[in-house]
């Protein structure tokens, strides 16, 4: 497997002194994001976000299976990530790496063990039959900060995505096609954020946000905080790294919060815009199953 | 036929023979891009633009590509990974085989008094060898005069990352007509500090006494080249990334 690229000398002691100065390399602020984009596929469920050149995709995709034997009333919901070589020659399919079992474990605490989608609801004949929901998250492009990027990905795929409709008259479990019934949303309690510091310096003193590849590989520590724009806290993860003083922990769990809220109220936009542009001439809300039946003639 | 024509070739086209220079003194000479098919076809290899020059009888295409071949006597910046018992080994692109540096390629260099590098450090370097069955060879130090003419390690600055037909238009002897890059000598024009040394496998090293200085360099450089600017809008970029840094 073929080493990955390392900076050179003259590079990493740039970025650090610049830091000194609160320079980067982009111009940005140190508590900035780069531009967000997010665009939906024309399939429910696909997600594609751009983080300056950090570019994820994730598609969510649903079928039917029986629920764990301990856990008879619950649906099974799995989140698989996947670092693919178009990034990079180090990554190879199937070997994970250190980024790639991160990246996946953050995903699993902050979206499945937070219960932001509600796994009762997938349940559809106890013990027999349900919903088994997955989430495969492809990273196209890393220049730095995959967590985030990828968290908001899985929040915004399974936000976009409709499972097929169902329905139980005695004992009789009908799954309707897309043509037969309109798909409908998943059951979706709270959107988690993943907010993603990067500590410089011998006391890890200088803290910034969205760290650019080249600034990942002279940070000293990093810590990610995950939460919806509620502020409540999914999990905070500082994976060894320099120590930091606690009150510039809370001040970045404060500004954090601020962020969550900001990237929330982007992906409400966006997923409007979408609903917006799919339900042409306003008919969408006629074909809810839930509205009333057309009585026989 | 105008001689400014400069039509789009993709591989495997046929070139209208008006095109090719032919003159009775000079033999053709093929630039990069193009090969001889004997007995006297002239095919193209890759996409890009033609270029001909009848003053020298000699014809090339000029095309972007993404991955870095060396060819001698190409002016490069390249990073130290390790040092052998007589060699330096350095990568000139990231995932390729290594290219060696010997110890004493560098001005008045002896076993005793020649330059040590750490690994992670840069020199500005020339290629000597190159050709696809061996690994590439590269000097800091002209083999017929023994002088390094700049060549040599690069202390301190950053090194920022272009598309190779930049870092062609910057190293052409008038890159403001024929390159249509005037980035540098606007910024040297604002009155800002700095110097620079670019290499052909896509690195722009800048060096300056100002970290502020330096960035604002490395922004403009990256910004013309992969916005792909023209010359008035790199006027505009200058004068915006100055004013930034006020």
């Amino acid at each position: 497997m073929p080493r990955e690229a390392e900076p050179s000398l003259n590079e990493k002691n740039f970025v650090l002194q610049a830091l000194q100065d609160s320079v980067r390399l982009d111009g940005r602020e140190l508590e900035e994001y780069r531009p967000l984009a997010l665009t939906f596929g024309d399939q429910y469920g696909v997600a594609d976000v751009t983080l300056g050149k950090t570019r994820v995709l994730a598609k969510a995709s649903a079928e039917l299976t029986v629920p764990y034997a301990d856990r008879p009333l619950d649906g099974i919901f799995n989140i698989a990530t996947e670092l693919s070589p178009m990034t990079s020659p180090a990554f190879e399919v199937n070997r994970p790496t250190e980024t790639e079992v991160l990246v996946s474990r953050l995903l699993e605490k902050t979206v499945r063990r937070s219960g932001a989608l509600d796994t009762e609801s997938l349940c559809l004949v106890a013990g027999q039959k349900c919903w088994s929901i997955r989430v495969d998250v492809h990273v196209l492009s890393h220049d730095g900060n995959l967590i985030d990027a990828a968290c908001f990905a899985v929040v915004a795929a399974l936000r976009h995505f409709r499972k097929p409709d169902t329905s139980m008259e005695g004992g009789v479990l009908t799954v309707y096609t897309p043509a037969e019934r309109e798909p409908v949303p998943l059951s979706w309690l709270h959107s988690p954020f993943c907010v993603t510091w990067s500590f410089f310096g011998e006391e890890g003193d200088i803290a910034l946000l969205d760290a650019t590849w080249m600034e990942e590989q002279v940070r000293s520590g990093s810590c990610t905080i995950s939460l919806n724009k509620h502020g409540e806290i999914c999990q905070i993860a500082k994976l060894g790294g320099v120590p930091v003083e606690a009150v510039s922990l809370l001040q970045c769990t404060n500004i954090a919060l601020i962020k969550a809220k900001d990237l929330s109220s982007k992906l409400d936009n966006w997923l409007a815009e979408d609903a917006k542009r799919r339900d042409k001439g306003g008919l969408l809300a006629e074909l809810s199953a839930e509205n009333d039946r057309v009585p026989d003639m | 036929m105008t001689t400014t024509e400069r039509p789009i070739v993709l591989p495997g086209d046929t070139i209208p023979p008006h095109l090719i220079p032919s003159s009775t003194t000079k033999p053709l000479r093929l630039g990069p891009g193009l090969r001889h098919v004997p007995p006297s076809d002239i095919v193209p290899v890759v996409a890009g633009q033609l270029i001909t020059n009848h003053q020298k009888n000699s014809m090339w295409v000029e095309y972007n590509n993404n991955r870095y071949l060396p060819t001698p006597g190409d002016l490069i910046i390249a990073q130290i990974t390790r040092s052998g018992p007589d060699f330096y080994y350095c990568l000139l692109s990231p995932y390729t085989p290594h290219a060696t540096l010997p110890h004493l390629s560098f001005e008045s260099a002896t076993k005793k008094t020649r330059p040590q590098l750490l690994p992670g450090s840069l020199v500005y370097a020339r290629v000597i060898l190159a050709n696809k069955h061996m690994d590439p060879e590269i000097e800091c130090v002209s083999q017929s005069t023994g002088k390094s003419d700049g060549l040599g390690e690069l202390k301190g600055g950053m090194v920022f990352d272009v598309s190779l037909q930049f870092a062609r238009r910057l190293l052409m002897s008038r890159s403001r007509e024929e390159g249509k890059v005037e980035v540098l000598e606007l910024l040297g024009e604002e009155g800002l500090a700095f110097e620079i040394a670019v290499g052909r496998n896509g690195k722009i090293w800048v060096g300056g006494e100002d970290v502020k200085v330096v960035v604002a360099v490395g922004r403009a450089l990256r910004e013309t080249d992969e916005a792909g600017l023209g010359v008035e809008e790199q006027r505009r970029l200058v004068r915006r990334l100055v004013k930034g840094m006020k």
